[in-house]
């Protein structure tokens, strides 16, 4: 797996653009993409706790890794929305049958729940 | 509806109740009050069928989801449309729209709360617009028709605005769509279906038969009875409260009372006689001979005492003076008198000599001529004094006389008002017995004592009769505050029964008419909803034969003859919710396609909801069906219909609404999944203004799920093809989870192969694809500059996969 420079706050300011600014150019699918970006972020945060945590987690499914978030987060109310927007963020990413890409409503809503990810693992 | 009218002939004054039923309460009140000219719908029904209409474009600016003005842009022919977008996206924004623009309301918004028709403008932007153009058949010129709201101007008050080729603009009804947006409604929205089927068999009656345009009918009907009961009641009312009225006024001993009594006894009310009493004259004073009768004792004056204790004295001092009176004879003191007057007379005219008449010698000289002269003066005297006694006790009678001051004709009538007469008459008679005393002393003590309980009896029966006179004003004043309100209640109920006479055949004769309108319009209608019903039942077990609307009023009832499994059923309890919406579509489509109609679009909006797969796939090929000469606009909240639509192959344009915040919605042209997520891989890929990290992250993102859609796609077909359930098909790939095992169901038709899908890549299709696909999978980051290599990989890649069988 590669890894880039980019720190999950870039990859949630992205995200962020995606939504926020009106871009004849990402017309209709920035709703994906800031779902891409969003779950990147999120997946890099929870990465990065590991690093710093000298933990070797990161070949681990998200599954396990998100129940051990619960363990070294140090805030359970918070993993487990981080585990909620992360399965939402991940259905987003992968096709599912008849299922339209998700609102600016709910994106919004993960969006600020990776962002308190961020801001406590960083 | 007016031919049906003049067919039958017999119009007689109520022929125009029913047109004006028809166009709902307010047209039947001003045809019953005479104040709508010759009936409008004459005129309506009268002009020519319009052209047929179909829709280019609808623009929406500040309305509902919708900020920022946008346009809904669809060919103007037949053909079928699907406008895709989650919910909360403005889809539906735009079938809102295109309903409130031409009927000025929408029906989502009937049974709502305020708050939801209070909330039709976008927050997010002030200004607020509709319009909508359509091109009608054989002219080259689009008609235009708009409606504009000033800021914070309420929905209610827009301008309207029908532009229409060659002709100055205009308002909605210049299109000539008024009534056949009710006959032939071409809307068709989810909430109309939902809300109404579980409300029972008169609630679906009147939900399909707004399906079918019958709810002039019904409103009119509505209407007509509506004016019918309420006239039938206010005169039952008026019957009722005459009734309470009457025994009240029984009770009343007034005869204001007495007479209303006698006007409104009968069958026939006198209402006029009625308001004669309540008429303030009346009430005051003539009228009422009871009333003056009784005024006229109130005021009776008993005898004065002081004027009876000076006719007392005056009795007594004349009886005294008639006693002493009476010793001296007058009569003979006077007859004496001229006697002596006469003798003397002949003494001086004869001189001294006998007496003439008895004859006594020498009897007349001087001496007895002095002597006479003075017995004669003294026997004048006395005589004086008797007389003047005499004249005094006359005078002293006479005062009784003028004590006695009751009117006998006012003692009459108190009998008649009954008051108690008793204590007066029996000292009226003691006084009255003053006649028969001779005696003036007598008459003096008899005034005396009679006087006081005369005065006593007077007193007390003027008392008498000012308390009755006060009980029956008191009694009478509420009363006729009743009576008022009463005469008021009746007169307008008796004026608005006379309209019973045209009401009632008006009535009858729409009831008959409304079931022959519904069967001729149900027909066909009820035909072709058994062929749509076949195409989507799909698996289910429900057979549906003969739908009919029967029965009216309270009775008024679908009746369907439906089996199950070939067993004759309970009718819409054994049908599901799906089954049910899909009824009600089958009832709409036909009747919104009926030549007739001048809508060549028709709109529907959110059909898939409670629909199975299955189930979908026959409403893509009855769309199909409608859309080969109409203009078929779908709005649908997921991928379903539009997966059925390209898997079918069938011609439609599918279009993506996706909502920004801020209200900014975006339409754009939809590929089928695979192509959109590649369009949009380039897109990022090649995209200047987005930072290079971006397309990093979401490029192979983009690519996963095209490569996803795709073998989704090749497994669909696949084993739809082969026969497979689509619930199983769809199962198995719910649970095949991501990439990789999507990839070995559609390589190998096997989900556990996963870990033999690189190699055969490699081998079949070549390393770069195959790298292609495992890069995708681990949704890793790429160096930017290799995004656009990517992309073109990946739709290789997705080819490739399409190319399995």
């Amino acid at each position: 797996m590669r890894r880039g420079d980019d720190t999950p706050r870039v990859v949630l300011s992205l995200a962020r653009g995606m939504l926020g600014q009106v871009d004849p150019e990402t017309a209709g699918l920035w709703p994906r993409a800031a779902a891409l970006l969003a779950c990147r972020a999120l997946e890099a945060s929870i990465h990065r706790l590991w690093e710093r945590r000298t933990l070797d987690l990161q070949g681990r499914s998200m599954r396990v890794q998100l129940i051990c978030l619960r363990t070294y987060l140090g805030d359970a109310d918070l993993a487990a929305r981080a585990g909620h927007a992360w399965s939402a963020l991940s259905r987003a990413c992968h096709h599912h049958p008849y299922e339209l890409a998700p609102t600016a409503a709910e994106l919004r809503g993960w969006l600020s729940v990776v962002e308190e990810l961020i801001q406590k693992t960083d | 509806m007016v031919a049906r009218l003049e067919a039958d002939g017999s119009l007689d004054g109520w022929g125009d109740l029913v047109l004006g039923a028809l166009e709902g309460r307010d047209g039947l009140e001003a045809q019953l009050a005479g104040t709508s000219a010759s009936p409008r719908p004459l005129a309506a029904q009268a002009s020519p069928a319009p052209a047929g209409a179909f829709l280019r474009s609808v623009a929406v600016e500040g309305f509902r989801g919708i900020g920022r003005a946008q346009t809904l842009e669809v060919a103007p022919g037949p053909g079928l449309t699907l406008v895709v977008g989650r919910n909360g996206s403005g889809k539906s924004s735009f079938a809102e729209a295109l309903e409130v623009l031409l009927t000025g309301d929408s029906l989502r918004w009937k049974e709502r709360a305020a708050v939801w028709r209070d909330g039709w403008r976008n927050l997010h932007h002030p200004a607020a617009s509709l319009s909508a153009t359509f091109l009608m058949e054989g002219e080259p010129q689009p008609c235009v028709v708009s409606r504009r709201w000033e800021a914070e101007a309420a929905f209610e008050v827009a301008e309207v605005a029908v532009a229409l080729p060659g002709r100055p603009k205009s308002d909605l009804d210049s299109l000539g769509w008024t009534s056949a947006l009710r006959t032939h409604r071409p809307f068709l929205s989810y909430n109309e279906l939902g809300s109404l089927l579980d409300e029972g068999p008169s609630k679906l009656y009147d939900a399909l038969s707004s399906i079918l345009g019958l709810e002039d009918l019904v409103e009119g009907q509505g209407a007509l009875q509506e004016a019918r009961r309420s006239r039938e009641k206010a005169l039952k009312d008026a019957t009722e409260g005459r009734g309470r009225l009457l025994e009240r006024l029984r009770e009343v001993d007034d005869e204001r009372a007495r007479r209303v009594v006698a006007a409104i006894e009968g069958k026939e009310w006198d209402l006029g006689a009625v308001e004669a009493v309540l008429a303030p004259a009346s009430s005051s004073r003539a009228g009422t001979a009871e009333a003056e009768v009784l005024r006229a004792i109130a005021s009776l004056e008993p005898p004065d005492a002081a004027r009876v204790a000076e006719a007392v004295a005056e009795m007594r001092g004349a009886a005294s003076a008639l006693t002493f009176a009476k010793s001296t004879p007058a009569a003979r003191s006077r007859d004496a008198a001229k006697l002596l007057e006469l003798a003397l007379a002949f003494h001086a005219a004869h001189g001294d000599g006998d007496c003439p008449v008895c004859g006594h010698e020498l009897a007349l000289d001087r001496a007895w001529d002095k002597r006479q002269r003075t017995a004669m003066a003294r026997l004048r005297e006395a005589a004086q004094e008797a007389e003047a006694a005499h004249e005094r006790a006359e005078a002293a009678r006479r005062r009784w006389e003028d004590l006695a001051i009751l009117k006998g004709e006012a003692l009459q009538r108190a009998s008649a008002v009954g008051l108690d007469l008793r204590e007066l008459v029996a000292a009226l008679e003691a006084w009255v017995r003053a006649q028969s005393i001779n005696d003036l002393g007598d008459l003096a003590d008899h005034v005396e004592s009679a006087s006081g309980p005369l005065r006593k009896a007077v007193l007390r029966l003027r008392e008498a009769a000012r308390a009755k006179l006060e009980r029956r004003e008191d009694a009478w004043r509420p009363m006729s505050g009743d009576v008022a309100n009463w005469l008021a209640a009746a007169r307008e109920a008796v004026r608005r029964a006379a309209d019973l006479e045209r009401l009632k055949p008006a009535e009858a004769w729409l009831k008959k008419a409304a079931a022959g309108i519904r069967d001729d319009r149900f027909g066909p209608i009820a035909e072709k909803a058994a062929g749509i019903w076949e195409r989507l039942r799909q698996q289910s077990h429900v057979e549906l034969g003969r739908i009919q609307l029967t029965g009216d009023g309270t009775r008024r009832r679908v009746v369907l003859d439906v089996t199950v499994d070939g067993v004759a059923g309970a009718a819409l309890g054994v049908m599901s919710q799906g089954e049910l919406h899909s009824l009600a579509l089958s009832l709409f489509v036909p009747r919104a396609t009926l030549p007739e109609s001048p809508f060549r679009f028709i709109v529907i909006d959110d059909p898939v909801q409670s629909m199975d797969p299955a189930r979908v796939d026959g409403l893509a090929r009855v769309l199909e069906s409608a859309s080969a000469d109409r203009q078929v606009v779908v709005f649908t909240h997921d991928d379903r219909l539009p997966e059925a639509v390209r898997r079918l192959d069938i011609a439609a344009e599918i279009l993506e609404v996706t909502r920004r915040e801020g209200s900014i919605v975006e339409l754009r042209r939809s590929l089928d999944p695979v192509g959109r997520y590649l369009e949009d891989a380039l897109a990022v890929a090649g995209t200047a203004g987005l930072p290079s990290s971006a397309a990093a992250h979401v490029v192979p993102g983009l690519c996963r799920l095209a490569l996803e859609a795709t073998c989704m796609e090749v497994v669909r077909r696949r084993r739809l093809t082969r026969g497979e359930a689509h619930a199983a098909v769809e199962r198995t790939l719910s649970e095949a989870g991501h990439l990789t095992g999507l990839a070995a169901l559609a390589l190998f038709d096997d989900v556990e192969r996963g870990g033999d899908v690189l190699e055969r890549l490699q081998r079949e299709a070549g390393a770069p694809l195959a790298d292609t696909l495992r890069r995708c999978d681990v949704s890793g980051e790429i160096p930017p500059e290799a995004a656009v290599d990517l992309v073109r990989l990946a739709s290789e890649l997705t080819a490739w996969l399409r190319g399995l069988s």
